[in-house]
């Protein structure tokens, strides 16, 4: 037997070594050209917000070449278009592969917003001195005369000239995104795998610069990340069970990790107690320009262990990693305002525009993950199988707690209140037992126990333990029916609530608490009931049905204030039928509904112990999506597709408050966020040749907003100058022809 | 692909009748079927190599069913099979890779098989040889209610084909919860949102636990997948004096006579800009 394995083994090697020899030939399936010709009603980011249908040539392109055993194959989807993709593999089978793919995702986030600034460089974003200047002039005298005149229409007419001639910016940005990824089979019983990931994006974003509270000033964030990443993992399986260990590299680098802008209203810097008002009836002063840290660089290392095997009956199986992330930016001073003094610890004074005041120069941060999983399932019987399984992770926040002094606030004023980081560190254990019976040999009943513990540093509670029992229901009797249904329920406890937590941000007690009956609801005690039915039917070989409906309510019953209760409740139903191999219709609706309810209390400078100063609001988001479509095939030639889809939400924001205290009365709003769209397709194919075909369709889409929180929104509003760009309604549609030819 | 299958030894010999009577047998009857599999990686020479039996390799001996062809119990239909079995079939070359912990996996112990998604000689996906045409649609055949999801305003590029469900989960198991690729769910979105990673001067607690605390990443109603819209998924955790605990209702709106900065556009977002973290030694509120 042995001998006659080696010979089989031999033969497949020189058929190998024949199958390299082999001369490619390749397929060309297909060559699409498309030409594209679309039409939008408005500059809304939205309609191509991650797309690219613009006008013009859309070609496509898959090449497959197969030489014996090796292969070679090309995929280029929208050529040389913002949302191309082009894959390209190479290998032989069973011995190696190459993939290199490359992915072009556009992210575009709003059209033609306005700015009084001008880039200047990397991050730095400018006004003029002169309007500067004439600005502040303005302020100053006016608060000399008469402060409390400085209000919203006061500074709005200092603005509006500007904002009229301000320039446009679109806001966006690109993924390009590189894979490359080659496998090695068998080798001494090992495959092992190489992957290098790279990802530029490039673009700008909005991003909430502020002065202070009344004078909130969104600026165009400058995106320019390199993210690096490299593997190596190997892996060995036998027929006992296999291994598997790899490493994992990821690198960060933001290229523009300081933006500076300018403050309107200033140009030379200034500081007093009230600065962060400014400009205002209270202040006029502030900081000449704002500085953000943007997102800092950094570091990940992964080590990774997973195995499984067969032992006694029971199926084993269970991973281990260790990861240590790294971040060591260097620090910023505390503020720009060259007018700002520090106060010490020593109650020395200081320059806080001098970043070798700090008591650090770089962040030096480090965390350390463990992550073990374990898994151990058998069958037992005839009929019965018991799974139990563990889940740990630990976050363990390694870095050195960092005291400083103060803070400036908004670049406009030192708070002299001493300050604290704080490394959070928390670990989650999960254990389970699921033992499953099957009641037919096409019908499961399975019931599980579920233990989730967390144990936390420095939040609000240290340890809290969930219960979680799981009914879980599947069968499928026959061909033409089945169904899957699942419910949970949990109940999670907690330990003490500190809700003073807050605290250990700061180094002495500064006593800002939040109201004591809050429960921050991440941490809460909380019931919930998480439901999953799914019955789907194929009557006949033409017809089939599925209904189903998928729910979780959250209770969090002893949290006073915070999220009270969050209830989502989905339903769904679809329809198919396909009278003939060459005619399908389908029809398909959902509707979710979700409530959430939450209560607060508004407080002033103290914290309010009076309930009439209570409000609450119960958010109500309903949503529906509907498709409906058909595929035809006429005759040997023609062949058409119809498709359209509707979603909508609609939400409904509902408020109380007590009469008698603050607030008095709540409004309610009934755009909590209505948002529609509407998209019909139309296609229809021509086979011209055996490897020719024309194509021709119309895409049409609506889309409506109304939201709140974009309600009136102009570029100059009370405390906030916005870019406001456009990513909102519109009305768009795509012409498309399209030739595509399959070569061999 | 290279790695994924593995040579296999000639199936234990079943009871005497049932014999192997090898692939072109079963292709003179079965030619529209033979035909369009040598057109996909099963019809390829490396298939041939890997398997010693042809078609009989998964189907199990014909010989049966060739003596008998109109016998319809005597057909090796695998669709006869149980779910494991189709499974172990399958995986008598589809093992490790990505299905290294398909046994005991969710979908496995629920009694889905690979055929549930995928078909060997009627598949309509470019790649994985899905039943569906995308691997999205066939994740959604069981998963309805994430559709919904996928179609509200604020989405991962899912239904635009730039994402795909296994960029953030592997159907055929893990070990994590969700069958999620990482280690966490933190882990997995700083695969692509790197920048959130931190370790920062200043952190945010809920955020390092699980960015699921205040994100829907399947989709959303409000901006940036939050669960609940800004300033109220903040005031779910934030109301303690002064702003945070003031209530921002329809008269505070953009177009309201008591306009307030703390509703309108990105709300508390637009001061607290720095939310996953800072490291500006003056933002312990996360301002810059």
């Amino acid at each position: 037997q042995e001998q006659g394995q080696e010979d089989q083994t031999t033969t497949q090697e020189e058929q190998t070594s024949t199958d390299t020899r082999k001369e490619f030939t390749f397929r060309v399936d297909p060559v699409v050209l498309g030409i594209w010709e679309a039409d939008v009603d408005t500059d809304s980011a939205k309609w191509e917000e991650y797309r690219d249908v613009s006008s013009g040539f859309v070609p496509f392109l898959n090449i497959e070449g197969e030489a014996g055993d090796r292969f070679m194959n090309f995929r280029g989807e929208h050529i040389r278009r913002d949302d191309a993709r082009y894959n390209f593999s190479y290998g032989i089978l069973d011995r190696y592969s190459i993939v290199v793919d490359y992915n072009k995702i556009p992210h575009r986030f709003g059209n033609n917003g306005h700015m009084l600034w001008t880039r200047t460089g990397p991050g730095r974003l400018e006004i003029t001195d002169p309007i500067q200047a004439a600005n502040q002039t303005t302020l100053v005298n006016q608060f000399a005369v008469n402060p409390s005149a400085i209000n919203f229409t006061f500074l709005n007419n200092l603005l509006r000239p500007y904002l009229a001639t301000a320039q446009e910016i679109d806001l966006g940005l690109i993924r390009d995104r590189t894979l490359a990824r080659v496998d090695l089979g068998s080798m001494a019983g090992f495959a092992w795998g190489l992957e290098y990931t790279h990802e530029n994006r490039k673009g700008d974003r909005a991003y909430g610069g502020s002065f202070g509270f009344n004078n909130v000033t969104e600026v165009p964030e400058p995106i320019d990340y390199d993210t690096t990443g490299a593997q190596i993992a190997g892996e060995w399986n036998t027929q006992r069970g296999g291994l598997r260990l790899g490493y994992r590299y990821s690198e960060f680098e933001n290229n523009i990790s300081t933006l500076m802008w300018d403050n309107p209203f200033r140009v030379t810097n200034s500081t007093d107690a009230s600065a962060y008002q400014a400009p205002g009836s209270a202040s006029v002063n502030g900081s000449v320009i704002g500085v953000a840290d943007l997102a800092a660089s950094n570091e990940a290392s992964l080590l990774f262990f997973d195995g499984r095997t067969r032992l006694g009956g029971w199926n084993l199986s269970g991973n281990l990693g260790y990861q240590i992330m790294t971040q060591d930016d260097p620090l910023l001073a505390y503020t720009p305002n060259t007018a700002i003094q520090g106060i010490g610890f020593d109650h020395q004074r200081f320059n806080a525009s001098d970043p070798a005041t700090l008591p650090v120069r770089s962040a030096d941060r480090e965390v350390q993950t463990l992550s073990l999983n374990a898994q151990a399932g058998t069958r037992f019987g005839e009929r019965w199988d018991l799974t139990f399984r563990y889940r740990f992770y630990d976050y363990d926040d390694q870095s050195d707690r960092i005291e400083f002094p103060g803070y400036a606030r908004y670049q406009a004023v030192w708070e002299e209140i001493p300050r604290i980081t704080v490394p959070y560190a928390w670990t989650r254990q999960n254990a389970s037992a699921e033992l499953g019976f099957e009641i037919t040999n096409a019908t499961r009943l399975g019931f599980a126990y579920i233990l989730e513990s967390w144990d936390r540093e420095f939040r609000e509670i240290e340890s809290s333990d969930e219960d979680i029992l799981r009914l879980t229901f599947d069968t499928q009797p026959s061909n033409w029916f089945s169904l899957r249904a699942s419910y949970e329920y949990g109940d999670r406890s907690i330990g003490d609530y500190h809700t003073d937590a807050q605290e250990f941000s700061f180094v002495e007690p500064e006593g800002i608490n939040n109201l004591p009956g809050l429960r921050k609801y991440d941490e809460a005690a909380r019931t919930s009931d998480t439901f999953n039915v799914l019955a789907q039917l194929f009557p006949t070989e033409a017809w089939s049905f599925s209904l189903g409906a998928t729910g979780r309510d959250e209770e969090y019953d002893e949290s006073e204030f915070g999220l009270v209760s969050d209830d989502t409740i989905t339903y769904n139903a679809e329809l198919s039928y396909t009278p003939g191999e060459n005619l399908t219709f389908f029809l398909f609706g959902q509707r979710q509904d979700r409530e959430s309810f939450q209560r607060n209390r508004q407080s002033g400078g103290t914290l309010s112990t009076n309930p009439l100063d209570d409000w609450q609001v119960l958010l109500d988001e309903t949503t529906d999506l509907w498709g409906l479509g058909m595929t035809s095939r006429f005759n040997e030639s023609w062949s058409a597709e119809l498709e359209g889809r509707w979603s909508k939400s609609d939400g409904f924001a509902d408020f109380f408050s007590p009469p008698g205290g603050t607030p008095n009365v709540a409004v309610d709003f009934d755009n909590y966020e209505d948002i529609e769209l509407l998209s019909l397709l139309g296609r229809l194919d021509y086979k011209i040749t055996r490897n020719a075909r024309a194509g021709l369709f119309y895409r049409w889409e609506d889309y409506t907003i109304d939201s709140f929180i974009f309600q009136g929104l102009q570029n100059y509003l009370p405390g906030a100058l916005l870019l406001n760009p456009n990513f909102q309604d519109y009305t768009g549609s795509i012409l498309g022809f399209e030739l595509s030819l399959s070569v061999d | 692909h290279a790695g994924t299958a593995k040579p296999q030894p000639p199936p234990a010999q079943p009871a005497a009748a049932a014999e192997y009577v090898g692939s072109e047998t079963c292709a003179a009857c079965h030619t529209d079927v033979s035909d369009h599999l040598a057109q996909t990686p099963h019809g390829k020479g490396a298939f041939a190599k890997l398997s010693s039996q042809g078609c009989e390799t998964c189907h199990g001996p014909g010989g049966a069913h060739a003596e008998n062809p109109d016998d319809p119990a005597l057909r090796p239909r695998i669709d006869r099979m149980s779910p494991r079995q189709q499974s172990e079939t399958c995986q008598k070359c589809h093992d490790g890779h990505k299905q290294f912990f398909w046994k005991g996996s969710v979908h496995d112990r629920r009694g889905l098989s690979c055929m549930s998604c995928h078909s060997v000689h009627n598949f309509k996906s470019h790649e994985g040889q899905l039943k569906a045409a995308t691997e999205t649609e066939a994740c959604l055949s069981c998963h309805k209610n994430v559709r919904t999801d996928l179609w509200k305003s604020s989405h991962h590029p899912i239904r635009e084909g730039k994402m795909s469900c296994s960029d953030c989960h592997n159907p055929h198991g893990t070990q994590t919860a969700k069958m999620i690729t990482a280690n966490s769910v933190n882990d997995q979105c700083y695969t692509c949102h790197a920048e959130k990673r931190g370790p920062f001067l200043w952190e945010h607690a809920p955020v390092r636990e699980s960015c699921l605390n205040c994100h829907s990443p399947h989709g959303s109603n409000h901006q940036k997948l939050q669960k609940t819209s800004v300033p109220y998924i903040c005031q779910q955790c934030h109301s303690n004096t002064r702003h945070p605990g003031t209530l921002y209702d329809g008269t505070t709106l953009a177009d309201q006579a008591r306009a307030s900065n703390r509703i309108f556009n990105r709300a508390c977002v637009d001061c607290h800009a720095a939310i996953h973290g800072s490291n500006h030694p003056s933002s312990p509120y996360l301002g810059y």
